[in-house]
């Protein structure tokens, strides 16, 4: 987002705050484009323009920040992001278009998105699933990167550092001659961690610890190179190859008290990716693409100290001498995830204002996890053909129909239907409705879990092959309002989710005989269809934009009913959501003006707040509110350089929850931090005749041309 | 010509660069692991070697500072004891070995598991070992003691030469309430000793640990009724609960309360565990009262109240209970009863070396 707005400096003669006012377009929620306020599925953007302004760090920064609906609490397992309720599981996180891969118990690595090369985010609240498959329940949010057409040599770097020794670190290297491009990325994350509080949660007569080395958020690095190459060999073909290479190590202290702050590994992770695809334009609204990708993402512990583990595989093989000693510095895999896809899709404009989209998925993951599954290994696969059609029933009125159906060799079939409409009584209005399914397949590890541990007599764990998909039931009604600078929107919705899996206790002789005889379990649990879940609630939203000001608030109504299975006393319970807060908000204000040709100013003061975060065990989360300044500086150019920088301080009233280790955080701040960016920028480019551009992508990536 | 040269190239990279990430990523077990693990062991032990014939004392383990001073303590007695032996202490709980190895600023305990030490033993050639099981009751834990006496006697692995097999004398200490006649009554005796006075102030309920039904392994769960019974003949005040045993959980306790009579009045609360622990300082003394809705309690299928320690049930329930009536003591630390383990390690040193050949279970 620096090197966007830096770039448009370089042109001059964009100005960066007309070029944002530009009619934002959008994709997520039909899979076809469309300009914001006509889409006929509610959407909800944070533009580049926002970005910018903003300078966040990383991606649970932008979403926690930016919006009302998300809230994060980043721990070692992984951000445990929400939205309006449901966890990361049940919500879909689609890079342009494809889906990220990869994850620690359905928490993804949001590490694995360079928060310096986005462009926009795009968010779908509710069932998504028809267009999109699995996981998409809750919302689908999909991160639109940047896509550096500049012709000739781009090269940009961008060094954020921050507070709690934090580096975001960003390189981009693009190249564009004729009809062959390049991009490669850069990213680096680190942050020195944090402590909020030296004081473990000890009751009744435990004796006090408060010399905890916890910490509230672990040091951790990470980095990433990524290499995009396009050709475009006819006019409206473009052909692609793309690869990644992802590392991170989250470093866990060790203290003095056993019981609390003695950790004996870290956790690692390794991810990579490669695909290939095409895109042919048929003409500028229709297309044929298709797209190969396989993606892998392997999770090691990574030990710190002389560690017995107790594994059945690598030990002698009985209950009584179920050791294998681990030394400092080796590596065990927990799981590799590894992803094979392949996608066609089409979009047909038929006559009658008819616009057509079908497609067919092939998807086929393989998951190694040593110690968790039979054997160490499983595969599943599925296949599935959507179609969605969209079109005017009458005036003003616009119909999105779209079905998906899913082949898995598990489960075997299952049919996913979504209908948004959307109804325009006049030029300022839209009115919106969704009845739509979301639905997720049972994760390779629930199917063939199989895990042995001893707690004071050996505990047996099972997947289950007869798993049925969760599903969910999403219903959602909207209303927009846009006058000039102003635009309203309220949303209410009502999802209900059922068959949810959760590991339950079943009697032993419902195991496999084998399993009891050879481990003999004093316990065995599974997984099973079992939980639901309903949230329901209103959110809205309210944009204001008079010159060179704008405002903006969001404000988002939650309230969660469950059944959730309580695994320590094998019961279903009545809950509500973990994590679940009734208020959340989120404002903004920003104001820019461009002095002269070399300096631009732009300043925001931000704004977020979260009633108490409720929690089954352990205490709730205390409600918060943080308020932020940024400010940026565009330092014009010098030949083909352009500088820019931002500085800002995040929690100027330096709000820290002090709670302690082992009860529940509304937020995990450190308190008041700053932080400082430079960006870099160097564009030196030949225009050159034989280059084709699409039109989609010249409308896609609009604000860049 | 170049360009596409340089593109089919670079195709070539990007299209391997996810696949390279995963060269380091080879999973093959580390073979030498246990023989680098095992030579630390047994470096551990010749260090300390002394004499020719050694005690190990087996618990299950503990992360409790608490604990960790027991277990010290009962070793240094130990010593003391039994001078011409060398006393080592083993957990078999990995996750209790490794928390208390590692950690900053803190002198390593090495708790290491029994077979482990057993195969360091071998090494150093001791020529008696003593395995003394610092169990209660002769349940689930205990077969695992049993079991990795029996491995290293029958050397499952194939790493001890027989020749060392054939002539080392291998003993076994059993658990405090093994007897069902002299222990429990011995151990009765000896608490009542030590809290007639509470006794006789208001109840005093121990908790066991317990194995649940499906692992009650020998019928070892009946000892705590036994216990009670005998404790029972000094003070009907006196009552034995556990945590994980069938129809003896905490609100067993209180139905033999009120057919007691006892419906008011301290309840004094002590763990019946080697250590305290875990168990002790949460599942007993601990603040949780989740299952109370401020009128009545609701019991799980079991009959067992969840969600809630022993304090506050019965503190909920109108008795004085709180963390003055918490008697947070494992019984390692009353030199009465760790005298009892002591006694089963005489009498293992002064019986007949145990057959392991023939029999699982050398009772």
């Amino acid at each position: 987002m620096l090197a966007l707005c830096t770039f448009a400096a370089v042109n001059g003669q964009n100005d960066i705050w007309r070029q944002d006012s530009l009619p934002e377009v959008v994709v997520t929620g039909t899979g076809t484009q469309h300009l914001l306020k006509d889409a006929p599925v509610q959407t909800e953007v944070i533009t580049s323009k926002m970005l910018r302004n903003y300078a966040g760090k990383s991606i649970e920064d932008i979403l926690g920040g930016l919006t009302a609906s998300f809230a994060f609490n980043q721990d070692d397992m992984g951000s445990q992001m929400q939205l309006n309720g449901l966890g990361n599981s049940y919500i879909l996180i689609l890079i342009d278009g494809k889906r990220i891969h990869g994850d620690v118990g359905g928490q993804n690595d949001l590490s694995l998105i360079d928060p310096q090369n986005i462009d926009k985010i795009e968010i779908v609240k509710g069932a998504s699933s028809a267009l999109y498959g699995s996981d998409a329940i809750a919302g689908v949010v999909n991160i639109i990167t940047k896509k550096h057409r500049e012709e000739g040599l781009l090269i940009e770097n961008t060094t954020r550092v921050g507070s709690y020794g934090d580096v975001r670190q960003h390189n981009g290297l693009a190249l564009n001659y004729g009809k062959f491009s390049s991009y490669t990325n850069f990213q680096l994350q680190h942050s020195d961690g944090w402590q909020n509080t030296t004081v473990e949660h000890t009751e009744g007569s435990e004796p006090p610890i408060t010399d905890s080395r916890n910490k509230t958020v672990n040091r951790h690095t990470n980095w990433q190179i990524a290499e995009r190459l396009t050709y475009q060999p006819i006019k409206n073909l473009e052909l692609y190859a793309e690869g990644s290479t992802y590392w991170k190590r989250i470093y866990r202290v060790s203290g003095r008290h056993p019981h609390y702050d003695v950790k004996t590994w870290d956790m690692e992770y390794h991810n990579g990716s490669t695909s290939v695809g095409g895109k042919w334009n048929r003409s500028k609204t229709d297309y044929i693409s298709l797209d190969v990708d396989w993606h892998r993402h392997a999770y090691y512990y990574y030990y710190t100290a002389t560690t017995l583990v107790e594994d059945y595989e690598k030990s002698a093989g009985t209950p009584y001498y179920p050791y294998f000693p681990y030394l400092p510095d080796q590596k065990e895999l927990q799981s590799d995830q590894q992803r094979t896809m392949a996608a066609l899709k089409g979009v047909f404009t038929l006559p009658y204002e008819n616009i057509l989209s079908t497609g067919m998925e092939f998807r086929y993951d393989w998951l190694h996890a040593p110690t968790r599954v039979k054997g160490g290994k499983a595969s599943d696969w599925t296949a599935a053909v959507y179609v969605q059609d969209e079109f005017n029933l009458i005036h003003n009125v616009n119909i999105t129909a779209g079905l998906r159906l899913n082949q898995n060799e598990q489960f075997g079939t299952k049919l996913t239907p979504k209908v948004s409409a959307m109804w325009k009584p006049g030029n300022a209005w839209r009115l919106r409705a969704t009845w739509s399914q979301g639905f997720k397949t049972p994760a390779i590890r629930e199917l063939f879990y199989r895990y042995v541990r001893q707690m004071s007599g050996t505990y047996l764990y099972l997947g289950n092959t007869d798993l049925k998909p969760q599903s969910s039931n999403y219903f959602s009604l909207s209303g927009e309002y846009g006058w000039r600078g102003l635009n309203i929107t309220a949303t209410g919705y009502y999802n209900k989710v059922k068959d949810m899996i959760a590991l339950v206790t079943i009697p032993n002789y419902q195991a496999p005989d084998e399993y009891i005889i050879q481990y003999d379990p004093v316990k065995t649990r599974q997984y099973q269809n079992i939980e639901d879940a309903k949230t329901y609630g209103v959110d809205v939203n309210v944009n204001y934009q008079w010159r060179e000001f704008a405002f903006g608030l969001g404000y988002s109504y939650l309230d969660t009913d469950a059944h959730q299975y309580d695994t320590n006393h094998d019961v279903m319970r009545k809950v509500t959501i973990d994590g679940m807060a009734h208020h959340k908000g989120n404002w903004f204000a920003t104001w820019g003006h461009r002095f002269s040709n070399d300096y631009r100013l732009g300043v925001g003061l931000y704004g977020r707040m979260s009633s108490t975060r409720y929690y089954q065990d352990d205490g709730n989360g205390k409600g918060y509110q943080t308020w932020r300044l940024s400010t940026t500086h565009d330092l014009g150019h010098f030949k083909a350089t352009t500088w820019r920088i931002e500085a800002g301080v995040d929690n100027i009233f330096n709000y820290c929850d002090r709670t302690p280790h082992g009860l529940h955080l509304g937020t995990t701040t450190p308190g008041r931090t700053g932080y400082v960016s430079l960006t870099i920028r160097f564009n030196q480019g030949k225009k050159l005749s034989n280059k084709y551009k699409s039109n989609i992508s010249k409308q896609q990536n609009n604000d860049e041309d | 010509m170049k360009i596409k040269s340089l593109l089919i190239a670079m195709m070539a990279i990007c299209l391997t660069m996810g696949f390279t990430s995963c060269s380091d990523d080879k999973d093959d077990p580390i073979e030498n692991n246990y023989t680098i693990y095992q030579k630390a062991v047994t470096q551990t032990v010749k260090s300390q070697k002394k004499s020719d014939k050694v005690i190990l004392l087996v618990a299950f383990g503990s992360t409790w500072e608490q604990a960790y001073n027991a277990f010290d303590a009962t070793v240094e007695a130990y010593k003391k004891a039994f001078p011409g032996y060398d006393v080592f202490l083993s957990f078999s709980s990995a996750i209790c070995i490794n928390r208390a190895a590692a950690g900053e600023n803190v002198d390593p305990r090495n708790f290491y598991a029994p077979p482990f030490w057993l195969n360091a033993f071998a090494e150093v050639e001791y020529m008696e070992i003593v395995v003394q099981s610092l169990q209660v009751i002769p349940g689930e834990e205990y077969t695992r003691v049993i079991n990795y006496i029996k491995d290293f006697a029958n050397n499952a692995n194939g790493d001890i030469s027989d020749k060392y097999l054939s002539i080392v004398d291998l003993k076994l200490g059993v658990p405090l309430l093994q007897d069902a006649e002299s222990d429990v009554n011995l151990v009765a005796s000896e608490l009542n000793k030590l809290y007639k006075d509470k006794a006789n102030d208001g109840v005093v309920a121990f908790m066991g640990h317990g194995n649940p039904d499906s692992y009650d392994t020998y019928k070892a769960n009946v000892r705590y009724t036994q216990l009670e019974e005998a404790l029972q003949q000094y003070n009907k005040n006196y009552f034995v609960g556990t945590v994980d045993m069938m129809d003896n959980f905490k609100t067993d306790v209180y139905e033999r309360m009120l057919a007691a009579g006892i419906t008011s009045g301290k309840v004094y609360c002590h763990p019946l565990m080697s250590i305290d622990g875990d168990h002790g300082h949460n599942d007993m003394a601990g603040d949780d009262d989740d299952n109370w809705d401020g009128e009545k309690f609701t019991p799980n299928d079991e009959g067992e109240v969840e969600d809630t320690s022993w304090k506050m049930y019965f503190h909920h329930l109108g008795y004085e209970c709180n963390n003055s009536t918490m008697i947070e003591k494992g019984l390692l630390e009353l030199p009465t009863i760790r005298q009892v383990w002591m006694n089963h390690t005489t009498d293992a040193i002064n019986g007949d070396p145990l057959d392991f050949y023939h029999s699982k279970n050398p009772e």
